[in-house]
């Protein structure tokens, strides 16, 4: 291996006979002025010169390469391997043409590649092409993980990827970025996977009821059981929101999620919204004040009172009254009733039937909490937790600096797929400014986000600016590349390179390390409850029909055509199913066709029996 | 802007016309005729087949088959102010042989063998560059014969040149390989022979000499056709050649090939070689030849490089950098 043509101090060529290249290994550059220097193989080229079969113009058949091929002469073997290398720390001169090039030893990149302690960072897969340099590696990085390729299992022979986690205290925040299929929610579940083994208080918001992590996809002695460290929380069944504990903007947030409001509404809440109401109180106080709006007059009103059938009657139509000489003025009616019916949307999904105390609970034991919802409910929910987990590390956090007394609250994580629906980019979403403060001061209070998308192009740009680790897996989106691109500081080669990026590898480009490495995610321990595939599904439910429907008929075969009618009243004493003749002649041909009876035609008509 | 002068596209139109008078005759041949005429006067046409693998693979377990060839570059201006690169190579087909260069270098500024510039004309200098181009070409072929062990020696261009231009050493090589049972064989993508032609005239006063083979055996030969020039028919043979013309692609034109002449019967199964190593689409040449070819050309950036990186530029400019360099 040399260096070859004209060289620069930061890129250049190499040439070798022998040995092929890959993209994104690294090699010593042995400069007779320079010393040693580092670089990265940025381009990998072959060339043959003879190869397409193209000799001054002239179209080379098959059956010549055979003959010489038998004669002895490979014309493979003519081939020369290029690659394009860009140094890591520019060079004072260009480098001299003719250097010799050899492979590092692993002490040598060892620090260009991992930066922490194996027991202190997530071990999140393995960096590509370093297989030459791994086998020299410390025994504390071997052996630690499995990768998945082309269907199986492969035990690790590259340099592992192994984040620091505690450098997020400089580079806080994450950014998981790649299109559908690309292993986005692969590598988002190894991640925390990883934080739960490290025992890390983490929020998950998942819109697709995927983060379980009970199923194990590995079955080995070393897998490591996640079932005590994780709780997966239904908005509305396991949590919601606790109504007394509003605070008037929280309400109108939520309205708001359920429903753009408007300036009037918001006046409205304000208005009507008083400190410790209960979800009863206040809905009350807005349906009676909407009941005497629709009287229209305080004289209709007052009639009612007059002719009330009971004494609670005329009290409730006081009340009312009272209402509506107080607020009918500033609370128009159609504000009023907008209100009330964002309302009743949110408690009718559940949202204020029930607490965050176990989400809070969850956080203080060090576990990881998978807040499950539709993507609408889980913003609304979002922000008002977020909101609230984030204030009580604040509080805690200043109040050590002001050093007088609050309740201990953990650092924590909060990750969300689909984070574009979060934090969305040219209009404002509820969730939106607490995810954007979380970001722009969130490290000082150890609270850090990792932000999944498909459609980083989609994410607001002060959140996408703060992310200071991405993990870019395929994309295929011009306009995403282009976001990324600007966002990262992955090359031309590589953005390049980006929608060709096979499932599950990954550029991560990271401040801490200051570059972008190339690598491949670790095959998960758990499994992902979506796996099984829809086609199978239907498949095996077809199946288990016909088996239901065959068992039933099994004992009455042969059936004759004019015994349907007795069959169908026997099945319907034995199993309770009601077919009329119609359905069962028509599920009987069907079991026909499929093979588990047949058909056969008699004196009397036709008649199924078994085969 | 771009006209053209007049007297020129006429006297290329007359080249045209007397070259259309003088061969209307031969061109009007009927093809059978002619054909019979060369299997009465000049050898026998016969059909080729290509060689078998197992037959390929016998030639490489006794050496493989080495190509020979040389290419010269030069640069500069005109005489005498100008270098010249010589450069041949022995590549064998057995692949683990490294491929064996011979190089010389030349410029009219330093004389050899006390020759006086002045005195030196042209053409002797136009001698020497063959001379030494041949001489490097054999002597490449010679170390080969030591380093390889060869079945058949592969030399580009006809073996003629190499009487002409390398004697001495040519004769070593020759029966070197008499000696080794080495065969040694030149193939020749341009035929400048008038055998055929010859004959011709011989035998039908009306034609006028010369008539070369290149032309009349354009498209006379069928795809995988050879004529087996009888020795009566080859004035060739004092050297001591047996000769044969081949068509081995699809394109119409002929090559040819020599032989030396203890090895005559090792001519057609060398012929089939040829054929069996000519891709069916290409200008008729082998492909090792072209391979071979390829890897012995010195190009003119290599040339400029070479002079550039070892010379100094002082030197360089002085003497290489011509006016036509600087336009």
């Amino acid at each position: 291996m040399k260096v070859v043509g004209i060289t620069t101090q930061q890129e250049f060529f190499i040439g070798s006979k022998e040995r092929n290249f890959r993209i994104n290994e690294f090699l010593i550059i042995e400069d007779t002025y320079q010393g040693d220097l580092l670089g990265e193989v940025v381009e990998a080229k072959t060339y043959n010169r003879y190869i397409p079969l193209n000799i001054y113009g002239d179209f080379v058949d098959n059956s010549v390469i055979d003959s010489l091929k038998a004669l002895g002469y490979d014309i493979d073997e003519d081939t020369i391997y290029i690659a394009k290398v860009r140094l890591l720390n520019e060079a004072l001169y260009p480098v001299q043409t003719g250097s010799d090039v050899r492979l590092p030893k692993f002490s040598e990149i060892k620090n260009l590649m991992i930066n922490t302690k194996k027991d202190e960072g997530l071990i999140l897969g393995v960096i590509r092409n370093t297989d030459d340099v791994a086998e020299e590696m410390d025994d504390e990085f071997k052996n630690l993980l499995y990768t998945f390729e082309e269907g199986q299992l492969i035990p690790q022979r590259e340099l592992p990827y192994i984040f620091n986690i505690r450098s997020m205290h400089q580079y806080p925040h994450i950014g998981v970025f790649g299109g559908s299929g690309s292993g986005k929610s692969f590598g988002l579940r190894v991640l925390l996977e990883e934080l739960m083994l490290k025992g890390i208080p983490t929020i998950v918001l998942d819109p697709h009821f995927e983060m379980d992590f009970s199923e194990l996809a590995i079955d080995q002695d070393t897998t490591p059981s996640f079932v005590d460290k994780f709780k997966c929380l239904q908005i509305g069944i396991h949590v919601g929101v606790k109504f007394e504990d509003l605070s008037p903007q929280d309400l109108k947030n939520l309205l708001d999620a359920a429903g753009r409001l408007t300036d009037s509404m918001h006046n409205v809440v304000d208005i009507l919204f008083k400190r410790r109401d209960s979800f009863t109180s206040f809905s009350d106080r807005l349906r009676m004040l909407s009941e005497a709006q629709e009287e229209g007059t305080i004289g209709k009103i007052e009639a009612r009172i007059e002719n009330a059938d009971s004494e609670d009657e005329r009290r409730a139509w006081k009340e009312r009254k009272e209402l509506f000489e107080t607020y009918d003025k500033s609370c128009p009616n159609s504000s009023v009733r907008g209100i009330i019916w964002r309302l009743m949307r949110l408690a009718n999904d559940g949202v204020f039937s029930k607490d965050i105390r176990e989400i809070e609970d969850g956080l203080q034991n060090g576990k990881l909490i998978v807040i499950q919802g539709s993507t609408r409910i889980l913003q609304v929910f979002s922000t008002y937790l977020l909101n609230n987990l984030y204030h009580k590390r604040r509080d805690y956090k200043d109040a050590i600096y002001k050093k007088t007394q609050a309740d201990y609250f953990p650092p924590f994580i909060v990750v969300t797929d689909e984070a574009h629906n979060f934090a969305p980019k040219g209009y404002d979403s509820p969730s939106k400014s607490v995810l954007k403060e979380i970001s722009q001061e969130g490290r000082k209070y150890g609270v850090f986000l990792i932000l999944a998308t498909q459609r980083p192009t989609l994410l607001d740009e002060t959140i996408t600016a703060q992310l200071n680790t991405k993990f870019i897996f395929r994309t295929v989106r011009a306009s995403d590349i282009m976001t990324i691109k600007e966002e990262t500081d992955i090359t031309m080669e590589e953005s390049k390179r980006l929608p060709y990026l096979r499932t599950g590898d990954v550029f991560i480009s990271s401040a801490s390390m200051g570059r972008t490495i190339y690598a491949r995610i670790r095959a998960a321990y758990s499994t992902s409850p979506h796996t099984e595939n829809p086609f199978d599904e239907l498949k095996s439910k077809a199946k288990e029909e016909d088996e239901k429907f065959y068992s039933l008929i099994m004992n009455k075969l042969p059936i004759n055509d004019i015994d349907m009618v007795h069959i169908i009243s026997d099945i319907e004493k034995e199993a309770n199913i009601t077919y009329t003749i119609d359905a069962l002649e028509e599920k009987l041909k069907l079991m026909a066709d499929k093979g588990y009876i047949t058909k056969e035609e008699t004196l009397f008509g036709y008649r199924y029996k078994k085969l | 802007m771009f006209t053209i002068n007049d007297e020129l596209k006429e006297k290329i139109s007359n080249i045209n016309n007397l070259l259309e008078i003088k061969y209307k005759n031969i061109f009007d041949l009927d093809k059978t005729k002619f054909r019979q005429f060369i299997e009465d006067n000049v050898g026998q046409i016969k059909k080729m087949t290509k060689l078998n693998k197992d037959k390929l693979a016998d030639f490489h377990s006794s050496g493989g088959i080495v190509g020979v060839d040389g290419s010269n570059n030069r640069i500069g201006g005109a005489y005498p102010h100008y270098i010249e690169i010589f450069q041949a190579l022995a590549k064998s087909t057995y692949c683990k042989n490294e491929p064996l260069f011979k190089t010389d270098i030349y410029t009219p500024l330093i004389p050899e063998h006390d020759e006086n510039p002045l005195e030196v004309g042209e053409m002797i200098i136009e001698d020497k560059k063959n001379i030494k181009l041949a001489n490097l070409e054999v002597e490449a072929a010679l170390e080969s014969i030591d380093k390889f062990k060869p079945y058949a020696i592969m030399m580009d261009g006809g073996l003629i040149r190499y009487n002409i231009y390398a004697y001495d050493k040519w004769l070593e090589l020759k029966s070197r390989c008499e000696e080794e049972g080495i065969i040694l064989f030149g193939v020749i993508k341009d035929i400048k022979t008038s055998v055929i032609g010859d004959l011709i005239v011989e035998k039908n006063s009306e034609y006028e000499k010369p008539i070369y083979d290149k032309e009349i055996l354009f498209g006379v030969l069928d795809y995988g056709e050879m004529i087996l020039i009888q020795e009566y028919a080859n004035k060739k043979e004092p050297q001591g050649y047996a000769s044969v013309f081949l068509r081995s692609s699809l394109q119409p034109s002929v090559i040819g090939m020599d032989i030396i002449d203890t090895q005559r019967e090792h001519l057609e199964e060398m012929a089939r070689l040829v054929f069996t190593l000519t891709p069916e689409n290409s200008r008729g040449v082998p492909l090792w030849l072209d391979i071979v070819d390829k890897e012995v050309k010195i190009s003119d950036e290599m040339m400029k490089g070479l002079l550039e990186r070892y010379m100094d530029r002082g030197v360089y400019e002085r003497f290489f950098i011509s006016e036509r360099d600087k336009r």
